[in-house]
């Protein structure tokens, strides 16, 4: 893990559990797999705070444990997952426009508590929308259940690993931790519930606030107290799914940006009828008749075969080789080159990066060399044609800022420097991993700042909320708009402006990480790919 | 021996490959030599290409600021616990406040509102908020402290009112 993706984490880590979360955190991301009384005596916290920490990871699938030789148990982390906690906000609205608002809110309590049974997820889903809903209207269970059936049948939610239900013959001990296991057939088996009920609204609080105490509402509210038939199902959100089709989405984009709509709506259908046939690692998609994929096109896709037959010739004969043709049979058989894809969303996000950070010239050389693949510094200001000395110029900038590197070829075997070929070259799998880096800072950075503004104008805000509490609370018991203009006048113009500007520089801040945890997905994907093939 | 001379003698200067070929020509001006790290913030040469706007643009960006508010409010968010003091705390009513104070008191009172969150439940935190709120609105003006000062005001009083309030019993003589 490098010193940037554990800062990262730590960040995460702190801003979503709090600090003691962190600590314990951060201190097995960098140790690797250690056994409980080795974390509390490492950090300094006591066996209790280290317990309750260990739980909250756990239970968000940050840490994992295993039963050692010997009886010990050591928990590890997991940085990459925590990582992902960037990518929440897009798992959610990927699930809103797949299966609207209540497919929304079940993919969101599910990464907001990791780990879930289905009835709590449908009942607590149901009380949610239906606060939403009109008076007198209420939201059924069984609505809620068929959305979270599908979500279960299109793999984008999983079973967690549980304990195996094993008759012990012989009573020993019980392990000292439970060996859970996971099997493929059963992942998405969603258990057979009848579950009968509707959302309940939850009475407005407002009218309480007007000085009234409370009844005090136990911390663990269970409202009845039947056992919970699916007690021992738990469910959680399946990230490896929801990148796959973040991964579907950029080629197809792709192919639209490229092509035009009906080639990307051609690739779009070919995906789909591969989601479920082919395992999201593979380097390509099993292939597909033309036949197939003529009938699988979209109702309202009327294209001719013959023009089907065209746009496939034509997208498999592009040089950036999205879609190969991998035979004759069936009218052509068809496949996606995942590997390829990736790798070309990968270089085309670094030559971006080349073009906005150097400049469209670097950017010329750039393409240039990755064309290329070798040049010398001569053969660079030849076809690029630009002058010795700029071409030289931005060649450095490139060479120091690691986006290109020098490849040493010796013509005599005591590789003398003077008789040595010097070429220019694009490694694209470490310039990728450079960017990823890159990313992890700039993200980390960002965090940072936001946090700082937050800090510096946290009287300023605290006194904003106290404000519009007196006011939320003044216009539930009706007050005049003297009074409540009063109130509002407590807050002057200049401090309006300077709230305006954080909250302007917040979401600034926080649009900027969402898009820099875009890049992120395209470069990581694109390296496990390649890992995967070595 | 005769070629070692501590890099003073001829052969100095020389380097170990031909320069030409990475593109350094004779007479060449190379670049000032670096003599402290690159500045922290170094000078944009191009500015950034503007964020994605649009309606999924925002809604997400809507997400994420209300998915990081509900996480600090779920169990699973620890909060680093706080010596106890017992249960309620009461706040007492405090003499009257000039901005600088202010600051210090809106501070104290965020540090026991957190000791209150760690004690007691929820609603009561939520009682003491209104009870302060009702405290501070109606303490805002308080007539006997009214400047800076550590007199109440009927220090400053010369004397001019009084007397002068009793309509009846003129005859009394005051003492």
């Amino acid at each position: 893990m490098t010193q940037a993706e554990i800062k990262l984490c730590s960040l995460l880590l702190q801003e979503h559990f709090g600090e003691i979360v962190e600590k314990i955190g951060v201190h097995l991301i960098r140790t690797g797999s250690q056994p409980l009384r080795a974390i509390a005596h490492d950090t300094g916290t006591s066996l209790d705070q280290v317990k309750k920490a260990l739980c909250v990871l756990i239970q968000h699938n940050l840490v994992i444990y295993q039963v050692h030789k010997r009886g010990v148990v050591e928990y590890e982390a997991q940085c990459s997952r925590v990582l992902r906690m960037l990518r929440y906000p897009r798992y959610i609205y990927t699930a809103k426009t797949l299966y609207s608002d209540t497919g929304e809110l079940i993919v969101e309590e599910l990464l907001l508590n990791g780990k879930m049974t289905m009835s709590a997820v449908v009942k607590k889903v149901a009380d949610r929308l239906t606060e939403t809903m009109e008076d007198g209207k209420t939201m059924d269970y069984a609505e809620v259940s068929n959305t979270f059936v599908r979500l279960a049948d299109t793999h984008f939610v999983q079973r967690c690993p549980w304990v195996p239900a094993t008759e012990n013959s012989d009573p020993g001990p019980p392990p000292p931790a439970p060996i859970l296991v996971i099997s493929e057939k059963d992942m998405y088996l969603v258990p057979k519930l009848s579950l009968i009920g509707k959302g309940k609204r939850r009475r407005s609080s407002d009218e309480d606030a007007a000085g009234e105490p409370k009844a005090k509402r136990p911390k663990h509210s269970t409202d009845n107290k039947e056992p919970i038939p699916d007690d021992g199902i738990y469910w959680q959100a399946n990230l490896d799914r929801f990148h796959q089709h973040f991964r579907d989405q950029a080629i197809v984009s792709a192919v639209a940006n490229r092509m035009d709509q009906t080639s990307s709506e051609i690739v779009r259908t070919m995906l789909r009828m591969s989601e479920i046939t082919t395992p999201s690692t593979a380097p390509f998609t099993q292939p597909l008749s033309s036949n197939e994929i003529f009938r699988s096109l979209p109702v309202g896709y009327n294209i001719s075969k013959q023009v089907l037959d065209q746009y496939l010739t034509l997208l498999a004969d592009d040089p950036l080789e999205f879609v190969g043709k991998s035979g004759d049979s069936g009218g052509g058989m068809y496949v996606i080159n995942l590997h390829k894809a990736l790798g070309s969303l990968a270089t085309a996000t670094l030559e971006s990066v080349v073009q906005e950070r150097f400049g469209s010239r670097c950017a010329r050389i750039f393409r240039l060399v990755l064309q290329k693949k070798h040049l010398e510094q001569k053969q660079v200001e030849d076809f690029a044609m630009i002058p010795a000395k700029e071409a030289k110029d931005m060649l450095y900038k490139m060479l120091s800022g690691n986006f290109i590197s020098l490849q040493e070829i010796p013509k005599t075997p005591d590789h003398a420097p003077s008789r040595t070929f010097y070429l220019y070259t694009v490694n694209i799998l470490s310039a990728a991993r450079m960017l990823l880096h890159r990313c992890y800072k700039s993200i980390a950075n960002l965090i940072e700042r936001r946090q700082f503004e937050t800090k510096e104008n946290k009287r300023l805000l605290e006194k904003s909320q106290r404000v519009e509490a007196i006011i939320a609370s003044m216009q539930a018991t009706g007050a005049e708009e003297a009074q409540l203009q009063e109130i509002e006048e407590m807050i002057t113009a200049p401090e309006r402006q300077q709230l305006e500007t954080l909250k302007r520089n917040v979401n600034k801040l926080d649009a900027s990480e969402i898009q820099v945890d875009e890049t992120i997905f395209l470069l990581e994907s694109y390296i496990e790919s390649t890992m995967k093939r070595q | 021996m005769a070629s070692r001379g501590g890099g003073r003698g001829r052969g100095r200067g020389q380097l170990t490959f031909n320069m030409e070929a990475v593109g350094i020509g004779k007479g060449d001006a190379l670049p000032p030599p670096t003599l402290q790290p690159s500045p922290l913030f170094p000078p944009l040469e191009f500015r950034p290409v503007p964020l994605p706007s649009g309606e999924e643009g925002e809604y997400v960006l809507a997400l994420k600021q209300e998915l990081r508010g509900a996480m600090r409010q779920l169990p699973y968010f620890i909060r680093p616990a706080v010596p106890k003091r017992g249960t309620t705390i009461l706040i007492p009513k405090r003499p009257p406040k000039n901005t600088e104070d202010k600051e210090e008191t809106i501070q104290k009172l965020e540090t026991l509102e957190k000791k209150e969150e760690e004690v007691t439940s929820e609603e009561d935190e939520e009682k003491e908020e209104e009870e302060e709120k009702e405290e501070e609105e109606e303490e805002e003006y308080d007539e006997e402290h009214e400047e800076e000062t550590d007199y109440i005001m009927s220090y400053f009083d010369n004397g001019e009112d009084f007397g002068g309030d009793s309509d009846d019993n003129m005859d009394e003589a005051i003492y």
